[in-house]
């Protein structure tokens, strides 16, 4: 969703703090290189034990725009090599850098429930599909024994919407950074199994479905 | 203020043939509008066709083609979901 941001009167140019998750705070200033909006530094600023991962950004609108998306989401991915992450909505982007600690004060609680449930874990996805022109009359059978396969691995599920008359299965599932290659072997096995249908198997990411912190707003999810 | 419609003189027992008419029309107009402006629906067809190209069913001409449209069609639905649909035509004015 985008996030309109207003230009301060006077016709000077702010800049915005334009967040991409949060992280255990590392301690001082990390930079994670120039990989940010316009080739800006993607950087952490710190609160408390936090760190939130930014760009100074100007203010600006951000549609739905996927290249703008796909930045957003390789600075995430590029972060959580080394770092437990919080991923934030995108598009969200602060008048400055007050405002985000103001954010960050009232989310503290939250965020410091929702990084213990994901420390150490990532985000898999699977989608069963069927093949074009198939239809059966299995279809919530064969999704629970793939639910089921992969629920014995994974720490926590969750199912997501069947978008498409096709789609069997949409699921992401939370799994212990170790138990990966794992996870990785039951997908060949169910598919090996069931070579009919097509499997998309898609991960690691960060955890986007397992972290669902509101903050002063009720409508979006992520920050303000 | 008191608003004499249809639904009022429906309530009272009262049918008037042409008003019966053009109430029906207008259920079958805001359905229409609904299926073809659904928001919900018109994502989900975007998604779909995102999961079509990378199962290589769509080539990418064709993926982006039918994106770009539905993207247009989505901007439309958000559009009229901005306006009132249920609201009702008061061809008798008001008392």
């Amino acid at each position: 969703m985008a996030r309109r941001v207003r230009r301060p009167e006077g016709g000077q140019q702010d800049t915005a703090k334009y967040v991409y998750c949060v992280i255990r705070s590392t301690g001082g200033k990390e930079s994670f290189g120039e990989i940010g909006y316009d080739g800006k530094e993607v950087y952490t600023l710190d609160y408390r034990d936090f760190s939130p991962v930014v760009t100074d950004s100007p203010y600006k609108e951000y549609g739905m725009d996927e290249s703008e998306v796909e930045v957003h989401r390789n600075v995430i991915q590029c972060v959580m090599k080394d770092h437990d992450v919080l991923p934030v909505a995108y598009g969200m982007a602060f008048k400055s850098k007050k405002l985000l600690t103001v954010a960050m004060s009232v989310g503290y609680e939250a965020m410091k429930k929702a990084l213990r449930a994901v420390e150490g874990k990532h985000e898999l996805g699977i989608k069963v599909f069927l093949p074009k022109g198939v239809l059966t009359d299995h279809q919530e059978e064969i999704a629970k024994v793939y639910r089921e396969g992969f629920q014995e691995i994974a720490s926590e599920h969750k199912d997501l919407s069947l978008f498409s008359e096709r789609l069997l299965l949409n699921t992401a599932f939370l799994v212990e950074r170790g138990r990966i290659d794992e996870f990785s072997a039951r997908v060949g096995e169910l598919s090996a199994k069931h070579g009919d249908l097509k499997v998309q198997y898609s991960g690691p990411w960060p955890p986007y479905n397992f972290v669902d912190i509101h903050i002063l707003g009720k409508k979006r999810k992520g920050f303000r | 203020m008191l608003i004499i419609d249809d639904v009022i003189l429906r309530m009272l027992g009262i049918s008037l043939p042409v008003l019966d008419l053009l109430w029906t029309l207008e259920q079958i107009q805001n359905y229409a509008y609904r299926e073809t402006y659904n928001p919900e629906k018109i994502r989900n067809r975007i998604k779909e066709n995102r999961l079509l190209f990378e199962f290589e069913e769509l080539s990418r001409e064709e993926y982006e083609r039918a994106n770009i449209d539905l993207m247009h069609l989505l901007k439309m639905a958000e559009r009229v979901g901005d306006m009132n649909l249920g609201m009702r035509t008061d061809l008798l004015g008001s008392i």
